[in-house]
């Protein structure tokens, strides 16, 4: 059998006291698109944080494997050298620290952990228009804060960039159809839909079914109360999105 | 009546050097009330009578024996070496530079003041008359073999309707130099002024230095005091605007690392209605050290519509390093708009944890954030080259450790 891109065995996590994890299981294979559904409030978030290794949580029990590896012992500049990669639901604001700056800190980080020098300006600009495609990020863009004063639509276009320039094998999108309009939403989910590769896995967290008209998932999983309740193909969350989540919640007890 | 004050072997040796310069008042002043202490409110986080351990023999002729800490391509440069202006040079064209005998300071309660302009021997005076915005570094040195007490003082005026760029650094020879500097700045009506003060003397020196600034009418000047050499530095900044619609922006970065205590003190005084002020000075401190700001801003009775906003950040990077900040507000007239801001933190968890999600080591990131925070400070330095290279000075700083 071949080694799944990401495997997670009875994932615990807590932040301070509260549990909110309680024993995640999923496995995706490479190549394949998962979502994660579930309502506010079910842990899901928590999941792509601790998948991405946030210091707030604490993973009392369980394992996560990223192509067999297990990465939980990793900080998550050595986990993105690895090929995860979390496109945040809100990306965080930097004032000071120009796009184009982080940018390229973020492709010599991994050039470096490859062994390979620093990339020069002209292919860094090279990199960046080919990973463009129709994500639109302008010059003026790159040449501003990172995240500051980008609207909702811009802010997760620059993820998507930032996912295509770095090239992850394993990509973790959380909620990133929040903040955005129909016309963003095709954009963005066009960029996620070039990323996909048989090589190239992703798991995509949302709570509307929205999203999945766009980014057509191989599974879907339900979550409830920090762990999967429920899994199938993309018809389960048409199922969802007409019982609502309720049904779920007798799995979960 | 108070007690006498001890006098420790610091001050003892300063009031010898005083009294051989003939500053019999300036001796005997120091001799009755010391060094300041805490005690002293414009003193309060460096306690100069503690800190000051040894003052060394007077510097006497020197020539320059260090590497040159800082070059500034295109930049017109004069050396001042042990307070010896060297002017031999052509200078560029509106600009004039002479020698006067003894110091520049305006006579003020302040003991970096009065021992400058006892010890002191000549003033650099440099006059610009020019519209073409000319770079000029002043490379202030202390140089001997062997630790020396060194007093220097220059005088910059920069005539009605001129502008200039004007960059002081003080550096010199790895000793336990005792350097105190004076800088004297005019900036004439409707002038422009870009004027920086760089300290990038030796780690185990201790660098004091007082500049202080007359701004005339409808002038702009921007100011930049910037603090990663010594290892104890004190740095006095008065400013006072005396003509109506000026602007001042005065700023400053104080850098500490390992074993640093830096302090530096602003009072800018309005004297006169209808100037703007924006005040902003960002510290950041590692290791075990310290970074002081004070910030005062005098609103004399007359200086109606005066606009000044004080504001002072900041960041600590270790459990040791220590940021101490004061605003204080003198306020006289009742048409005004005043006001200050204080803030100290870490490094925000939150932009560690975006930047280090995307491959980038902890201490990258650490530095990346520390270098945002800093940028709205030197942004606008508009000289590209000069602003190449302090972003030189900052790079250097945060890379060392």
């Amino acid at each position: 059998m071949t080694t799944p891109m990401l495997e997670i065995r009875n994932l615990h996590a807590r932040i301070e006291d509260r549990d909110i994890l309680k024993g995640v299981n999923l496995v995706i294979p490479a190549g394949q698109v998962h979502a994660v559904m579930g309502r506010n409030g079910s842990g899901k978030s928590t999941l792509s944080y601790v998948l991405a290794g946030k210091e707030d949580y604490e993973v009392t029990q369980g394992e996560v494997l990223l192509d067999g590896e297990d990465i939980l012992g990793l900080d998550p500049s050595e986990r993105a050298a690895k090929g995860l990669f979390l496109a945040f639901q809100y990306p965080v604001e930097v004032p000071g620290v120009a796009t184009m700056t982080f940018l390229k800190a973020a492709i010599n980080a991994q050039r470096k952990a490859r062994g390979e020098g620093e990339v020069t300006t002209p292919d860094f600009m090279r990199a960046v228009k080919d990973a463009d495609h129709d994500l639109h990020i302008d010059g003026d863009m790159l040449k501003r804060a990172l995240n500051v004063g980008f609207s909702g639509g811009e802010k997760k276009r620059a993820e998507i960039l930032q996912m295509a320039l770095l090239k992850p094998k394993m990509c973790v999108l959380d909620e990133t159809d929040s903040g955005l309009d129909i016309d963003a939403l095709r954009i963005v989910s066009d960029g996620v839909n070039a990323l996909r590769d048989p090589y190239r896995s992703m798991l995509v967290i949302t709570h509307y079914q929205r999203l999945l008209n766009h980014i057509v998932p191989d599974v879907v999983h339900v979550f409830s109360d920090g762990r999967v309740v429920e899994s199938g193909g993309k018809e389960l969350a048409l199922e969802l999105e007409a019982k609502g989540y309720a049904e779920f919640d007798e799995a979960a007890a | 009546m108070p007690a006498p004050v001890r006098i420790g072997p610091a001050e003892q040796k300063l009031i010898e050097q005083l009294s051989a310069a003939g500053a019999s008042a300036a001796a005997e002043r120091l001799g009755a009330v010391g060094l300041p202490t805490r005690k002293v409110e414009s003193y309060h986080y460096t306690d100069l009578k503690m800190l000051l351990r040894a003052v060394p023999e007077l510097a006497g002729a020197g020539k320059a024996l260090s590497e040159p800490a800082f070059r500034i391509p295109g930049a017109h440069r004069v050396p001042v070496t042990n307070g010896a202006a060297d002017i031999a040079g052509e200078m560029p064209p509106g600009m004039r530079a002479t020698i006067v005998h003894g110091a520049a300071l305006t006579e003020r309660d302040d003991v970096l003041v009065r021992l400058n302009s006892a010890l002191a021997a000549q003033t650099l005076k440099l006059e610009i008359h020019s519209r073409a915005t000319q770079v000029v570094h002043i490379d202030r040195r202390t140089e001997a073999e062997g630790p020396a007490h060194m007093n220097d003082s220059v005088h910059l005026f920069v005539a009605d309707g001129s502008k200039a760029t004007v960059i002081e650094t003080f550096s010199g020879t790895d000793e336990t130099h005792l350097s105190n500097h004076a800088s004297y700045v005019a900036v004439g009506t409707g002038a422009e002024l870009t004027h920086i003060l760089l300290d990038l003397s030796s780690g185990q020196s201790t660098n004091l230095a007082t500049a202080e600034y007359q701004v005339g009418a409808g002038a702009r000047i921007r100011t930049l005091t910037i603090h990663v050499g010594s290892a104890l530095s004190r740095i006095n900044l008065f400013a006072r605007f005396v003509g109506e619609g000026a602007t001042g922006d005065f700023t400053g970065l104080n850098l500490t690392t390992d074993g640093q205590h830096s302090d530096i003190t602003l009072e800018l005084t309005h004297a006169v209605p209808h100037c703007t002020a924006k005040p902003l000075f960002k510290q950041v401190a590692r290791g075990r050290s310290t970074a002081a700001f004070q910030g005062k801003i005098v609103v004399a009775r007359d200086a109606q519509k005066t606009d000044a906003k004080l504001m002072m950040q900041g960041l600590m990077l270790s459990d040791e390093a220590q940021i101490l900040s004061k605003p204080e507000l003198e306020i006289f007239a009742d048409d005004v708009v005043c006001g200050h801001g204080s803030t100290v933190g870490a490094l925000d968890e939150d932009s560690m944890f975006y930047l280090t999600s995307r491959g980038i080591p902890r201490a990258v990131a650490e530095s990346m954030l520390t270098r945002g925070f800093l940028e709205e400070v030197l942004d606008p330095i508009a000289d590209e080259e000069l602003h190449i290279a302090l972003e030189g000075v900052v790079e250097n700083w945060l890379s060392g450790s």
